[in-house]
């Protein structure tokens, strides 16, 4: 095969990586041909994350080569990568908070020397240039810490382009855009590949890598199981790659006939929080999916809902009787439970056993008097990691042990243990892998079928349309359109829009 | 009494930083038992060995002893209290005031002193829970002003003294063998155990140590649980001023000035993480321990003597001791990086 060797820009052989007793690699081969988008798919803790490492020259492989344009690898060191023309666009911008957008990009692409002195023109030039070729439509002045998630990704991504890397690695770059800044970094990932640059995409959603990748490359426990052309594989092929058994995903569940409304919401605003006159109600055992853009006020209703930034005007009702909700701890006795969208910082205390972790929320029925008891508790936790199928060493692991999809189910552990009418969940699969997922879905039908009324609220609208009975778009804080559960993508994204379907 | 807050199996227990602590300690005290223990000239025992040394050591350590107490939920909640030092001398005055000058019984005079201590306490708890200012700054302020408070009441020169020997029962006796501050000691390090092991209220101010918003989605009530800590702290102070009013016979504006460091010290070295979340009582109660223990045995000891050195001694010792241990705590942590990287190159 020497035609491929010859356009080959880096050859990974027989990668193999251990930390400790975990196998994180076991035998990796990976190719990038200069000018190709090749995808790579994993379930979490598959081994993508070690891989980029090892690319990057964060850490060395126990065993195998890497090969860059033909020339065999050493060792190497993030500075080396560098200098190679590696560059990679992490998922947590990594980026110093109190600098402005553009001492941000000239502290990453000017050379550096303690007594350099700054041409600070220059810079602000070459910021805005590159901020412009990515289409971010802020400035290069602004202080990074007001920069949204998505914002800060774009910076990353000028970076990159200001580096003129030969390969460009990008860790979900989509998982916090809206879709209008998806379409721009779909065209700044084509240019990329149009000028010969070779781009390693990462990504959770299927859907992307069609429109986007050339080859794929899938990753399961630590062993690369399969590359091939992106036209010559098909969705549930690959994700019987990633989990090594078939999943059903979008497959729509039988209408339940919903019961008694469980919760309704009358005119509710919260100007803090950026609400604004939102109605709607819920019934037992129904799914009402809430779609919307990044910042259309989902989460900031959610919040409401559970008072953490409590409404100031309008009514609240769970089953016919009146409520006011001024804290979550009131939220909780009302019925409602949420299971936030950031859950490393919401959602679960990563340094605590999961164990505590699932009583947090009820303490004062669990422990009468106040005093702590082992037994209880351990029954709590126990009951969910099996309802739940949670993957865990053992009651006492600490919650920062798990992987995404288990501290998810931790999380939703906690709410469930409340025996809530009304959850809340807020993002429940974002950053969770293909298997997890599939699991977080049958759970979330199952509680429905259960008689819960949930709210669902979810960025994936394939998503939101095969979970939910109805749902609702939400933009501008409030709600904007109300559809039915088997309504059509373009319909809901253009009610997201605010556009006429 | 079960918990799930504790760890089980011998291995656990061995590798816990408590039973390190405890090993110090008990180096520590055979070390002064030996170099510190002496025959005199009549043929009688002195020095580190007798009882009356251990029971002074007891006596001595109560009032940072319950200061320690008192820091150990503020610090597990990721906050710091400054002004329990200050605090005490307040409360000290405050008590003579009240019995010499506002002519009451002593009950009566302690019963307002604990009420004020809590006040004090909950000035702290106001200004970080509704203000939302940082412990830091707040505690550093209340601080500066309950010292000042306790210069202006005195103007700085008064001294309230001949307090009743059944005052002072309190601080210079014995009753059933042990000092008879003990006896008000041993209630309150039970007390403030339970509640930092034994009780769901325990168990969330470990998960607003950790993550006050963690602990806000969780709906725990963040502000009421921290306005606790710094009022029961406040509290404490009250008591260990009582204490130390009974021991020295006396109460004078400078009472406890700098034990709010002795007492951090102590609840640092007992292992409790200045970063919240992490520690324990035993933890605080062997740190009190171990500083007690290194500060009465310098002074036995002939060299430190013929040096007249021990203050300066102690200070230093108990500086490096407390180095000393942190470094040992995070040794587990560093071996086993080492060894990670070993495996890796």
């Amino acid at each position: 095969m020497r035609d491929e060797t010859s356009t080959a820009l880096l050859v990974l052989q027989g990668i193999k990586k251990n930390y400790g007793a975990v196998r994180a690699l076991q035998g990796v081969d990976f190719d990038l041909r200069a000018g190709e988008v090749h995808a790579l798919l994993g379930e979490n803790g598959a081994g993508k994350s070690t891989l980029i490492n090892i690319i990057t020259g964060a850490r060395s492989p126990d065993a195998g080569t890497l090969t860059l344009a033909g020339r065999p690898l050493g060792a190497l060191s993030p500075a080396l990568a560098r200098s190679l023309g590696i560059a990679c666009v992490h998922q947590q911008p990594a980026l110093f908070a109190e600098l402005t957008v553009a001492e941000n990009i000239g502290l990453r692409l000017e050379a550096g020397g303690a007594w350099r002195r700054v041409d600070w023109r220059r810079r602000a030039a070459q910021a805005a240039e590159l901020l412009q070729r990515v289409g971010a439509e802020f400035s290069a002045d602004r202080t990074v810490r007001e920069l949204s998630m998505p914002e800060q990704q774009l910076v990353e991504i000028a970076c990159v382009l200001g580096a003129g890397s030969r390969i460009v690695i990008m860790d979900e770059p989509t998982a916090s855009l809206t879709r209008r800044e998806q379409e721009k970094l779909y065209e700044i990932v084509r240019s990329l590949r149009a000028v010969g640059t070779g781009v390693v995409y990462i990504s959770h959603r299927l859907e992307e890598i069609r429109v986007l990748a050339d080859r794929v490359t899938v990753l399961r426990d630590g062993v690369s199981v399969g590359t091939s052309a992106v036209g010559e594989v098909t969705e549930p092929e690959l994700i019987k790659l990633m989990v090594g058994r078939e999943v059903s995903l979008t497959q729509r569940a039988a209408g339940a006939t919903p019961g008694a409304v469980r919760l309704a919401v009358k005119n509710l605003s919260c100007i803090a929080g950026g609400v604004r006159d939102v109605t709607f109600e819920i019934r037992a055992g129904e799914i009402f999916g809430l779609a919307g853009l990044v910042g259309a006020g989902r989460t900031e209703l959610a919040r409401t809902l559970f008072g953490l930034t409590p409404a100031d005007a309008g009514r609240l009702q769970v089953d016919g009787r009146d409520i006011a909700i001024r804290s979550p701890g009131e939220a909780i006795a009302a019925g409602l439970a949420y299971v936030p969208e950031d859950r490393r910082r919401h959602g679960v205390i990563l340094e605590m056993p999961i164990a505590q972790n699932m009583t947090l929320a009820v303490h004062s029925r669990l422990f009468p008097g106040g005093w702590l008891r082992a037994g209880p508790e351990l029954s709590v936790a126990a009951k969910f990691i099996g309802d739940l199928s949670i993957k865990v060493a053992g009651p006492d692991a600490p919650g920062a042990s798990l992987s995404g999809g288990n501290q998810q189910k931790v999380a939703l552990a906690r709410w469930l243990a409340t025996k809530p009418r009304v959850l809340i969940l807020d993002e429940p699969t974002q950053g969770v892998d293909v298997g997890a997922k599939g699991e977080i879905h049958r759970i979330i039908r199952r509680l429905a079928a259960d008689g819960l009324a949930v709210l669902l609220i979810s960025s994936d609208l394939p998503e939101v349309l095969a979970l939910s009975d109805r749902l609702g778009v939400m933009r501008g804080g409030t709600l904007t359109a109300s559809l039915p559960g088997d309504s059509d993508p373009h319909t809901v994204m253009a009610a997201a829009l605010g556009q006429p379907s | 009494m079960s918990t799930t807050d504790h760890q089980s199996g011998w291995k656990n227990i061995l590798l816990r930083y408590e039973t390190l602590l405890l090993a110090v300690l008990v180096v520590e005290w055979l070390f002064f038992y030996h170099y510190g223990t002496t025959t005199n000239r009549r043929g009688v025992f002195v020095g580190f060995g007798t009882l009356d040394r251990q029971f002074d050591i007891l006596r001595h350590s109560c009032e940072i002893g319950l200061l320690a107490l008192a820091l150990t939920p503020v610090i597990l909640t990721a906050g710091i209290d400054l002004s329990v030092g200050s605090l005490l001398g307040l409360c000290a005055i405050l008590f003579g005031k009240l019995w010499r000058d506002g002519g009451l019984t002593i009950p009566v005079a302690a019963a307002l002193t604990l009420v004020a201590g809590a006040l004090g306490g909950g000035l702290n708890a106001g200004l970080i829970t509704v203000l939302r200012l940082p412990p830091l700054i707040v505690t550093l302020g209340t601080y500066s002003l309950f010292r000042g408070l306790a210069e202006a009441i005195t103007h700085g020169a008064v001294t309230y003294t001949d307090f009743p020997a059944s005052f002072l029962f309190l601080g210079q006796e014995r009753w059933l063998g042990l000092p008879t501050q003990a006896w008000l000691f041993l209630p309150v390090a039970a007390a403030v155990w339970l509640l930092v092991h034994g009780t769901a209220t325990g168990r969330s101010l470990r998960a607003i140590g950790f993550s006050p918003e963690g602990a806000r989605y969780a709906g725990l009530p963040v502000e009421r649980r921290v306005a606790l800590v710094y009022v029961l702290s406040g509290f404490i102070a009250a008591v260990a001023a009582l204490i130390y009013t009974a021991r020295l016979g006396q109460a004078k504006a400078d009472a406890g000035t700098g034990y709010e460091l002795f007492a951090i010290t102590a609840v640092v070295l007992g292992g409790t993480s200045i970063f919240g979340g992490r520690g324990s009582v035993t933890g605080t109660l062997l740190g009190v321990a171990a500083i007690a223990v290194l500060k009465s045995g310098l002074a036995t000891l002939p060299v430190v003597i013929r040096l007249n050195a021990a203050e300066e001694m102690s200070g230093m010792l108990t500086g490096a001791l407390l180095l000393l241990a942190l470094t040992g705590s995070i040794l587990p942590k560093i071996l086993s990086t080492l060894r990670a990287r070993r495996q890796a190159g």
